[in-house]
């Protein structure tokens, strides 16, 4: 165990200098640059740029301000932001709660009806409500996220009037009732490919168990459907199901980033929008190898917890 | 001829006076900085409710003196005071300052070179301390410190010998005289020393995350991406501040800004106001008041007059014949904008209403490029001497209404022969080296060519402000008229407004006749605020509607 | 080359069970027939209108759908909606399906590389694929567009940067397994050149896998774009694309809520083919995919 945790941790450093390469090289080759904000500013000389690009250390050999960053990243220190001058995980830090919120909610609901149309879809064979579920989540795999969001906005908002079109809350009222107000049409949004995605796994997961010798003994030994279904179905079907939730984090990500930005919510997502149109590159940077951290930390605790609950997987 | 451009341009003899007495008169008037507001009686005794100010980017630069953008002075205007304010009529009032210095009272020596200004008495930081002469000499001093990344250093480099003679009191010597600096002030926000000079590190101190000031409201919170919240200073010395909370809320997105009016979440909404087509329908709701104020921005096509196909003043005219800028207008922008012929805002007493106005016309457009030599070539577009008249046209790319605007052009232009692509670029790209160091064949832009009402547009029309040719400046299209040079570096020494009124309405006449950029039109902002909220005032001499909250109280 | 070495086994394939399987896949036959459908109407679609999808008419702007013979209503600048959407297909489509070509090239090439040389160079190669896969595809897309001038060719250039790297791992595993069989060892025994076993010997074996992750990645690809041009990093006016139609669709949401129906269920439905014509086809070759 401890071999395979030395092994699989080696390889996420190297993996994070590859990302940090990748997004310093990405990053740099936009032209423009930070000052470009202040280029429309008429009391901003040539004089003031030259000199605000010195101070932020942007003259330098782009080598030697990635070596700058990275020494720095290796001692803890991400950096400060362009914009407001604030250490870049404070900045993270104050946007984490917004994203974390949503993606939070988004995947109870992802998992919940993704799980109950998977398994019923899988015991109901051929049926309708089986047929129906498989293709809707081709559909649904389909639909380009912030046009589902539009489209929610237009109903739900616009025509119905029944829920906010943006924000994650009404300012004076911070009760968690609002939230979940402005929480729904989001994270419906947001859920919507993992519910997909979640009940096409669940449904072959489920045929898959169904089909073994020890739910068939089962229901011999006169088991009722239910409580076959509960006991091994599911309890076999979750293990592969942790490591998706792992795998599938870099697109939970993506997707709040979209749903953030159509719902004006004020998490990662935006800050990554904000900080890449004002080119602030400690914040954009300190994204990247955040989110990075993240999946790479996913797949590992999913591989670590499928490990430690079924010791017949290999560690390799 | 030029009537139907006129309006706006109200000012007389009268006011011209006013504004070279401004400074001495003003200062009896205090406190009551900017004139009582109409209900005046009506105002409450102890600071009460809240207004919550919506803002389509968010302030994140609260270090007033720190390179910043618009949006930022939303706060700084609140939080901080600067020695003098730019009221909405474009005169100099005393704001940190006992009055305004002019040649007059002899704040000012009369070659220009010798300041003094003096300061209120009164005046506390929101901690208690007492502000005095000292913090504007570190706010200077600060300025101009390699190490700290300021906003503008334009006339603050120029300041030498700073002298506090008492803590009322403060004198320094200029390098060279340089009018506008006075109103640069109106714009340079005091920062407290006593907090400032332990940091050992300006750029990082915690003061840039919660910023102590002297004026109407208190820093209170911030919830980075969403809202800054701040709370009435009780001892404020100007007037007001009526209101107990301001709440400064970031929406990033335009439509969902104009929602949340709508649904009466925000009670005012501020930098980027309501878009132009939200305006008929904004100016129906009840319970809300929604004006139409001049801006000072004027949105332009700018020519990159050493590219080959613009160096002809010929096709710079044919162009301009060729907009039709009354539909633009009309039918892109709701009608709310104004034509215009100049640079400068239409409310500055500077401007020159009597220029040449432009006529849309496509006949008059070929005609010129016909006498001109320009001939269509077998593909249809005009060219000569091997230059084809074909061009690029940049803008920042996700703004819709401007996209809009450029393939209506496009089709216009080329009913005369000229081909114009469109290639857009993302705002960070945009308006960085390739703007700054004119790489652009054409772009659009909306650009406030004044600084806090001055006139002075060296940075953008002289010679010596082209990046391209080794400048320091912003005259990105690489205009260049010895004429104009002349005039402005002559208007930048001058401090009488009646004299420098002369020198730059004869600039726009040259301008006009030069054409260096296509004028489409003058910004009319569509502001919006609830019913009840009073004492507001728009003043395109800012860069903000939030310019004077401490004014700002509910109708009771 | 892929294609042309490929040729017998697919061949081989096409009359076989795979070809029954897929032909008895309802959703797949819909997907292709919707698909057909679609490149037809946006081939000739534009020639049967009465409209340019340039040309700009300020007087017919916002005519909702079936306002005289706007079928489907105008955009802000009174252009014809229909005409633009179909234009729009043209570009989207084959943005698509260079991306798809693309990608699949990168990924196919890393791959055979990545698998049969093995050792460092496939190690370093396969860690940079985990790298890509690292970050959420969107930060990268993103960032690459800010970088680049958009123009069809380069937004076509990004998206296929990120979204090689699947088919790499399926090539790599594939050709991993294979390298060690019969056939290539015989072909070694031969002399043939490395080159000539990758492409020649192991890449027609890999083909079934390639080909379903390709069908995916052209909807995946269709949707990156819509994305990426929604948030005007993509496809520039006046050209028109089924993203950057949507752009600005949200400002007119509450006035014309067509601009954002109309292009939003074009893409949906042609991701949705493509995934049927995918699903298909996975059933189709036996691949095993989650």
């Amino acid at each position: 165990m401890r071999g395979f945790l030395l092994n699989r941790l080696s390889q996420s450093l190297v993996l994070l200098l590859i990302v940090s390469v990748i997004g310093f090289v990405v990053l740099n080759l936009i032209p423009g640059g930070p000052l470009a904000q202040f280029g429309l500013d008429p009391s901003m000389t040539q004089d003031d740029l030259d000199r605000l690009k010195e101070q932020l250390g942007l003259n330098r050999p782009l080598w030697m301000q990635y070596l700058d960053w990275a020494w720095r990243l290796v001692q803890g220190d991400w950096g400060h932001s362009f914009r407001d001058g604030a250490p870049v995980l404070d900045v993270i830090g104050r946007h984490i709660f917004a994203t974390l919120l949503l993606m939070g909610s988004s995947t109870i609901i992802a998992i919940a009806v993704g799980t109950w149309i998977g398994i019923r879809g899988a015991t109901h064979r051929y049926s309708v409500f089986d047929y129906l579920g498989t293709v809707g989540a081709m559909v649904a795999l389909s639909i380009p996220t912030f046009w589902f969001g539009l489209i929610g906005i237009y109903v739900f908002s616009l025509q119905l009037g029944w829920l906010p079109a943006g924000n994650m809350y009404t300012i004076g009222d911070g009760s968690a009732l609002n939230y979940m107000h402005h929480l729904i049409l989001p994270s419906i949004v947001l859920a919507l490919v993992h519910v997909a995605i979640w009940s096409r796994y669940m449904r072959s997961a489920t045929l898959d168990v169904i089909s073994q010798e020890f739910v068939k003994t089962a229901r011999a030994k006169g088991l009722s459907e239910r409580r076959i279904l509960m006991k091994h179905v599911v309890g076999n079907a979750l293990l592969p199901m942790i490591t998706l939730a792992g795998v599938q984090l870099p697109s939970v990500l993506t997707g709040a980033l979209v749903t953030e930005t159509v719902f004006t919510w004020p998490g990662m997502g935006r800050l990554f929008l904000d900080s890449l149109g004002y080119s602030d590159y400690p914040v954009v940077m300190g994204l990247l190898m955040f989110s990075a951290i993240l999946v790479i930390l996913g797949n590992l605790i999913a591989d670590i917890a499928v490990a430690v609950i079924d010791p017949r997987i290999r560690l390799s | 001829m030029t009537k139907d451009f006129t309006t706006g341009s109200t000012y007389s003899r009268r006011d011209a006076l006013r504004l070279m007495a401004a400074g001495g008169v003003a200062c009896f008037a205090a406190p009551n900085l900017f004139g009582k507001p109409a209900s005046a009686q009506n105002l409450p005794t102890t600071p009460t409710g809240r207004v919550v100010v919506g803002l389509s980017q968010e302030p994140t630069v609260f270090n007033p003196l720190m390179a910043h953008t618009e949006v930022d002075d939303a706060l700084h205007f609140s939080v901080f005071d600067a020695l003098f304010r730019m009221d909405p009529k474009g005169v100099l009032q005393p704001n940190l300052a006992a009055e305004v210095p002019t040649q007059k009272n002899g704040g000012i020596s009369q070659d220009g070179l010798q300041w003094r200004v003096r300061l209120r008495d009164d005046v506390r930081w929101h901690d208690g301390e007492p502000f005095t002469a000292e913090d504007v000499k570190f706010t200077l001093e600060l300025i101009t410190n390699p190490k700290f990344r300021a906003w503008r250093t334009a006339g603050h480099s120029l300041v030498r010998d700073i002298t506090v003679v008492s803590p009322t009191e403060i004198t320094w010597r200029m390098e060279e005289a340089f009018a506008p600096y006075l109103s640069f002030l109106a714009e340079t926000f005091i920062v407290p020393k006593h907090i400032l000079e332990k940091e050992a590190d300006p750029n990082a101190a915690a003061f840039s995350q919660a910023p102590v000031g002297t004026g109407a409201f208190k820093w209170a919170q911030r919830i980075a991406g969403d809202h800054i919240e701040l709370v009435a200073n009780a001892d404020y010395f100007g007037e007001g501040p009526y209101v107990e909370r301001l709440v400064l809320k970031y929406i990033p997105d335009m439509t969902v800004l104009y929602t949340q009016f709508v649904s009466g979440d925000i009670d005012l909404v501020d930098q980027a106001y309501i878009t132009a087509d939200h305006y008929q329908e904004a100016s129906k709701l009840s319970g809300r008041v929604v004006t139409l104020e001049p801006g000072a921005s004027v949105e332009s096509i700018y020519l990159n007059l050493e590219k080959p196909q613009f160096k002809d003043p010929a096709v710079r005219q044919a162009l301009y014949a060729a907009i039709d800028r009354k539909t633009i207008i009309d039918a892109i922008y709701y009608g709310i904008h104004k034509p215009t012929e100049t640079f400068m805002p239409q409310n500055s007493y500077y401007y020159n209403p009597d220029l040449p106005a432009q006529e849309y016309s496509i006949d008059k457009a070929r005609q010129i490029l016909d006498e001109a030599g320009w001939v269509p070539g077998p593909d249809g577009i005009r060219a000569k001497d091997g230059v084809r008249l074909s061009f690029s046209n940049a803008t920042t790319a996700g703004n819709n209404l401007r996209e809009q605007v450029q393939q209506f052009l496009q089709q216009s232009f080329a009913e005369i022969g000229v081909e114009m692509t469109i290639s857009n670029l993302p705002g960070a790209v945009m308006w960085g080296d390739f703007w700054l160091k004119s790489q652009f064949d054409s772009a659009i832009s909306g650009v406030t060519n004044v600084i806090a009402a001055d006139p002075d547009v060296t940075n953008r029309l002289h010679t010596s402000a082209i990046v391209a040719k080794g400048g320091k400046g912003s005259n990105t299209g690489q205009y260049s008229n010895p004429e104009v040079d002349a005039l402005l570096e002559k208007g930048a020494r001058t401090f009488d407004p009646e004299a420098r009124r002369a020198i730059y309405l004869r600039v726009q006449e040259i301008v006009r006749q030069d054409l260096p950029f296509l004028p489409l039109f003058a910004y009319t902002n569509v502001f919006g605020r609830k019913e009840g909220l009073e004492g507001f005032e728009s003043n395109a001499n800012t860069r903000v509607a939030s310019w004077h909250a401490a004014g700002w109280h509910w109708k009771s | 080359m892929t294609a042309i070495a490929a040729n017998s086994n697919l061949d081989r394939w096409w009359n076989s069970r795979t070809a029954r399987r897929f032909m008895s896949h309802h959703l797949a036959l819909l997907g292709m027939v919707m698909i057909a459908l679609l490149t037809l109407a946006c081939v000739l679609g534009p020639y049967l209108l009465p409209y340019d999808s340039l040309y700009i008419d300020l007087r017919a702007r916002f005519a909702p759908p079936l306002t005289g013979s706007h079928y489907l209503g105008t955009d802000p600048l009174g252009r014809d909606v229909a005409a633009r959407l179909f234009m729009a297909g043209r570009i989207s489509l084959l943005v698509g399906f260079s991306a798809m070509l693309l990608s699949t090239l990168i990924g196919t090439l890393v791959g055979v590389i990545a698998g049969y040389r093995g050792g460092w160079l496939g190690m370093a190669l396969m860690r940079t694929v985990d790298g890509f896969l690292s970050f959420p595809s969107i930060f990268l897309v993103l960032a690459l567009a800010a970088a680049l001038k958009p123009s069809p060719i380069m937004i076509t250039v990004v998206i296929a940067v990120s979204s090689w790297m699947e088919v790499a791992r399926i090539v790599e595993a594939e050709v991993r397994s294979l390298r060690e069989r019969e056939f290539v060892q015989a072909g070694r025994m031969l002399g043939l050149s490395g080159t000539h076993i990758m492409f020649r010997e192991i890449l027609p074996n890999a083909i079934g896998p390639i080909i379903v992750a390709a069908t995916l990645t052209v909807a995946r690809a269709i949707l990156m774009e819509a994305y990426i041009s929604f948030l005007g990093y993509g496809i520039q006016p006046p050209l028109p694309s089924w993203g950057n139609m949507l752009n600005g669709a949200q400002q007119y949401l509450g006035t014309a809520p067509w601009l954002a129906i109309i292009p939003g269920a074009a893409i949906t439905i042609a991701v949705t083919s493509f995934n049927f014509i995918g699903d298909g086809l996975r059933d189709a070759f036996d691949v095993r995919g989650d």
